[in-house]
């Protein structure tokens, strides 16, 4: 549909507009927004932007012409359409900004207006001077000049206006540490000090990286826990290297037969869970928790499994892992896992755990040390399956190798407990068969 | 140190150089027996004799090219004309043989001569007795031009004029005979091409000649009382130019007026102008250069009229209130 282009409001006191240059020839193709005409106004030149696409078919107001706000400037249509008649214009849809002239104004040409004025700013050279030794925007400056010319006395008293002002200490601080006094804000009159300069600059520090995630939920929840873990308990680490052919072995004839049973596919985590349930039943001092008053032997054997999710992590439980088969185990695992990552764990579902796994081997990792997740007394880390070159009497022979590494808290658990726990499940897993005794 | 006329100043000079160099003479019309029109070397006459006091017939062609043809053997004429007015007579002498003569032997004749007359209006002398033209003789290669404003640069200017070795276009003004200031006893020199800072100010530049420079600082003075306080330049030579004691006192005031006698267009303003505006002092100008000289038109005989025709006191004000705005 042909759109007649009427003569935009620039300015709220724009009443005419002349055409300095069309940039667009009559049969040029014009896209909207695109830059088609330059309009001068009383105060600036400004370029106008089209409002809808189509083909610049007739050019109304030629350059040079002076037209009234509203009167037609140009015809934008198809390239093929039939020009309308201009006496008739009440049945064609014209350029909107008889529409909504304010929205028009502010929204569309605020910027291009600003640029446009900014060029044109009138100053005196010595202003101009002035704001360019002291870095002012001249557009920020208000004239005082004739003939709205800004003077250098405006600009001077711009610098004194917005001169900041700060005690010889703060200044000889400020320049030291390149720290830029107009970015503190302080009430007029006041004096900036030392101490809201070294506010500012911690404040610089913590805003050093461009984004910052709020301390919140699942975020607080571990950082708490982890610092209140740290604080409290004692760690001592304990490392050792476990064999585990048979354990490999054992899960490639138990996948199909778990599959089968519970459509899910046997984990080295499952195994885990299994040996250190199985383990801990002879080590109750790992399964334990202490408190100022005494130390709590757990009786349920509640494995819990650190998942990692998008943004923490969280320990689902496997309860009485140790009375559970590995099928089970398996199955409910990949279930608490499912509905960890897509956070649908009820709390029953983390809670309650007496012992902690967690394992970054899926991330090459061939050993780390833990946190303990209190209140629990023992965390076990477990590392990547690794072939390594072993001595066996006295023969190097190649053996899938994991790293394991318990973190106790050593005010229930000495180092030998830790260790002999640490043997047990060793053994386990070396000889698998131990976890059905 | 005594005061004196801007008249015994001059005529003093033209003594004390004429003791100290006896090839130093002086030639015009009615400048013996009568003394000068205006009586400028009242008593010369009588001290150094016709042969040194030269009258002439009333032809000012005669009188400068006498005086170039002197100069060319050695002696160091000072040619007055009457009225700056008839220097349109003597200009072929002075421009085609006066100014060219130096270049055109490669330096190896000299034109040491002086050429001095009053200008200016306001004595009620009509169109051809009042004119102000002192930018045409810095128009031409080979001349050089002042103007002294005071008693004490007119002695110090006109020594300096006879010992220089090219020829001096000497501008008086009418006016300014008659105004008093300290002179020193004995020999001093101003020298040629370097101007004067008359009155010390921190918000506005007036740079002015001759009789304008006593308008300006009178102006100066008027506008004290309001609190603006003006700097006062003398340009006191117009070649050469020195424009770089304007271009520092613009830096300083970041505002410029320039006031001259003459009639606006093409005159030495222009050119200080077109020097401020190309100089260091560009970015220093906080409000644009300000020209206030004389109309272009013939000056009146109408007493009232003629005081319209060139920038008085009040004009002054006016125009610096107006750079201040």
């Amino acid at each position: 549909m042909a759109t007649i282009v009427k003569m935009p409001k620039l300015g709220t006191t724009m009443t005419e507009g002349t055409i300095v240059k069309w940039l667009k020839n009559e049969g040029d193709p014009v896209k909207k927004g695109e830059i088609y005409v330059e309009i001068q106004t009383d105060k600036v030149n400004i370029e106008d932007e089209a409002e809808t696409s189509g083909v610049l078919r007739k050019i109304i107001a030629k350059e040079g012409e002076t037209v009234k706000v509203g009167d037609p400037i140009a015809i934008i249509a198809e390239a093929d359409e039939e020009l309308p008649d201009l006496e008739n214009v009440d049945n064609i849809s014209t350029q909107s900004q008889e529409k909504s002239p304010q929205v028009f104004q502010q929204e569309d040409k605020t910027e291009a207006v600003k640029q446009t004025i900014s060029d044109k700013i009138k100053a005196s050279p010595a202003a101009k001077r002035v704001a360019r030794e002291n870095q002012i925007d001249l557009s920020k400056v208000t004239p005082s000049g004739p003939n709205g010319r800004i003077v250098e006395r405006d600009v001077l008293s711009y610098i004194q206006e917005h001169k900041v002002k700060a005690t010889p200490v703060a200044k000889k601080i400020a320049i030291e540490r390149q720290v830029d006094l107009k970015a503190i804000q302080k009430s007029p009159g006041q004096r900036i000090t030392k101490q809201d300069l070294e506010d500012q600059i911690i404040q610089d520090v913590d805003n050093a990286v461009d984004n910052t995630i709020p301390v919140i939920g699942m975020r607080k929840i571990i950082a708490d826990s982890m610092t209140y873990s740290k604080k409290v308990a004692p760690h001592i680490y304990l490392s050792l290297e476990v064999d585990m052919s048979k354990v490999i072995d054992l899960r490639e004839r138990l996948i199909p037969l778990v599959q089968a049973q519970h459509d899910v596919k046997l984990s080295y985590n499952h195994i885990l869970i299994k040996a250190a349930a199985t383990a801990l039943r002879l080590n109750p001092l790992i399964n334990s928790s202490f408190t100022e008053e005494k130390i709590i032997l757990k009786q349920h054997i509640n494995i819990g499994l650190a998942v990692a999710l998008e943004d923490g992590l969280i320990v689902p439980v496997i309860k009485d892992a140790d009375k559970k088969g590995l099928a089970f185990i398996a199955k409910e695992t990949e279930e608490l896992i499912q509905k960890a990552k897509s956070k649908k764990l009820l709390p029953d579902e983390y809670h309650g755990g007496t012992f902690t796994i967690t394992n970054l081997g899926m991330f090459d990792i061939e050993s780390f040390c833990a946190i303990i997740n209190q209140p629990e007394a023992a965390i076990l880390a477990v590392g990547k399956i690794i072939k390594k070159p072993v001595v066996i009497d006295d023969e190097i022979t190649i053996k899938p190798m994991m790293n394991l590494t318990l973190s106790c808290d050593h005010r229930v658990i000495d180092g030998a407990v830790g260790a002999k726990f640490l043997q047990n499940l060793k053994q386990i897993l070396e000889e698998p068969i131990n976890m059905l005794l | 140190m005594a005061e004196k006329l801007y008249i015994e100043a001059l005529r003093e000079g033209l003594r004390e150089e004429m003791l100290r160099d006896e090839n130093v003479f002086i030639i015009g019309e009615d400048v013996g027996l009568y003394g000068g029109a205006f009586g400028v070397t009242k008593g010369l006459f009588q001290e150094f004799g016709e042969n040194r006091i030269i009258d002439t017939p009333i032809s000012e062609a005669a009188i400068a090219g006498a005086a170039v043809g002197a100069a060319l053997c050695g002696m160091r004429p000072v040619a007055e004309i009457m009225f700056f007015d008839f220097f349109t007579i003597a200009m072929d002498q002075l421009v085609n043989q006066g100014a060219k003569n130096r270049y055109m032997f490669g330096g190896k004749a000299k034109v040491p001569m002086v050429i001095r007359g009053p200008m200016g209006c306001g004595t009620g002398a009509a169109a051809q007795h009042s004119q102000s033209f002192p930018a045409v003789f810095a128009h031409f290669p080979g001349l050089k031009v002042v103007m002294p404003s005071t008693p004490y640069d007119v002695k110090g200017l006109i020594k300096s004029a006879i010992r220089d070795n090219n020829p001096v276009v000497f501008v008086e003004h009418k006016l300014l005979y008659w105004t008093k200031g300290e002179v020193p006893e004995g020999d001093y020199t101003v020298p040629i091409g370097k101007a004067d800072v008359k009155r010390d100010g921190k918000d506005i530049t007036i740079v002015a000649g001759s009789i304008m420079v006593r308008r300006a600082l009178e102006a100066a003075q008027k506008l004290e009382e309001d609190g603006i306080d003006v700097e006062v330049v003398d340009i006191r030579s117009l070649k050469p130019l020195d424009l770089r004691t304007v271009v520092s006192s613009v830096k300083k005031t970041g505002r410029v007026l320039i006031v001259e006698d003459d009639p606006i267009s093409y005159g030495w303003g222009a050119e200080i102008a077109a020097g401020i505006a190309g100089s260091e002092a560009f970015d220093y100008l906080d409000a644009p250069i300000k020209r206030l000289a004389g109309l272009d038109i013939p000056i009146p005989y109408n007493p009232n009229l003629e005081k319209h025709a060139v920038p008085q006191v009040p004009n002054i004000i006016e125009a610096v209130r107006e750079v201040l705005r």
